[in-house]
């Protein structure tokens, strides 16, 4: 647990770290800059750690609320026409 | 396609192999990125079976082995551009150059929504999100949904849409403060209802 105490509550980086952080949510950044980020920058800096959790709650929610399954009848009908060209 | 298309020869057999083993499972993803794109059910329908006929169509274009879902989401965007967004009922497409400059200049990052908590996010248990989302233009709608919710990487995105990397990176980054802005104003309007 951190002690928000002892973080900064100002980053002089915002916009850079948020790029870097979406990079390394999005499994788009080095090992090096994950390794810095997370262990080093993401304790210290208050800013930075709201956004890593407001950034990992809003991919959960978008996985959870914004897919949906293609209709059966959909799925059937798609199959059905590839077997008739199939044979055709 | 830039990279040299091989042509296989697949017979029936193979055909109906694949179709079945690589081609199907992404058929809920896809109906999902149909409907996001057209935000019409009916729409999303003909889109998904369109580009399904295509893909089987071109099925000899597809090398075995290689990232059949990216394959068939480039289809389906292709598909969407050429045949579905000039009739669908989106305003006048917006200039891209435009919003792209719009969205890069210092206004919007100065926004950053710092009043957006995960606290409220946790009181959106209904369509909050999914309208957000949709309310997004398509441009940054579809990278939320291809990066976000696919799971796709930059590099293959880049492919998906025929845009450079950078662009990818850019349009995702406007894309998600767009999105939180949206949801800030839901999360706003919540917040006087409970008041």
């Amino acid at each position: 647990m951190n002690d928000p105490s002892k973080m900064k509550h100002d980053c002089s980086n915002q916009k850079e770290c948020l790029q870097l952080l979406q990079a390394i949510l999005d499994g788009e950044a080095t090992q090096a800059q994950k390794e810095h980020f997370m262990k080093e920058h993401l304790d210290s800096c208050m800013p930075c750690y709201q956004n890593y959790h407001l950034e990992v709650a809003i991919r959960d929610l978008l996985k959870k609320k914004c897919t949906r399954e293609a209709p059966q009848e959909l799925i059937e009908s798609i199959k059905k026409q590839i077997q008739q060209n199939l044979r055709a | 396609m830039e990279e040299e298309i091989i042509k296989n020869n697949y017979t029936d057999a193979q055909k109906s192999r694949i179709f079945d083993q690589e081609f199907m499972p992404h058929i809920n993803a896809m109906y999902n990125f149909a409907y996001r794109l057209t935000l019409d059910r009916d729409d999303a329908k003909d889109l998904l079976q369109d580009t399904y006929l295509k893909a089987y169509r071109f099925i000899d274009s597809f090398q075995e082995g290689t990232n059949a879902k990216a394959w068939l989401f480039r289809i389906l965007k292709n598909s969407f551009i050429n045949d579905y967004r000039k009739k669908s009922k989106e305003p006048a497409k917006v200039d891209y150059q435009e919003v792209e400059t719009y969205y890069n200049s210092e206004d919007v990052d100065r926004q950053i929504t710092p009043d957006l908590r995960v606290e409220s996010l946790s009181n959106m248990i209904g369509d909050e999100i999914s309208n957000a989302l949709n309310a997004l233009d398509v441009d940054f709608r579809t990278v939320i949904i291809l990066c976000d919710l696919e799971g796709f990487k930059y590099e293959e995105m880049a492919k998906i849409l025929d845009i450079p990397i950078g662009t990818v990176r850019s349009r995702l980054h406007r894309a998600r403060n767009l999105l939180k802005e949206k949801l800030s104003e839901y999360a706003k309007s919540m917040g006087y209802k409970t008041a």
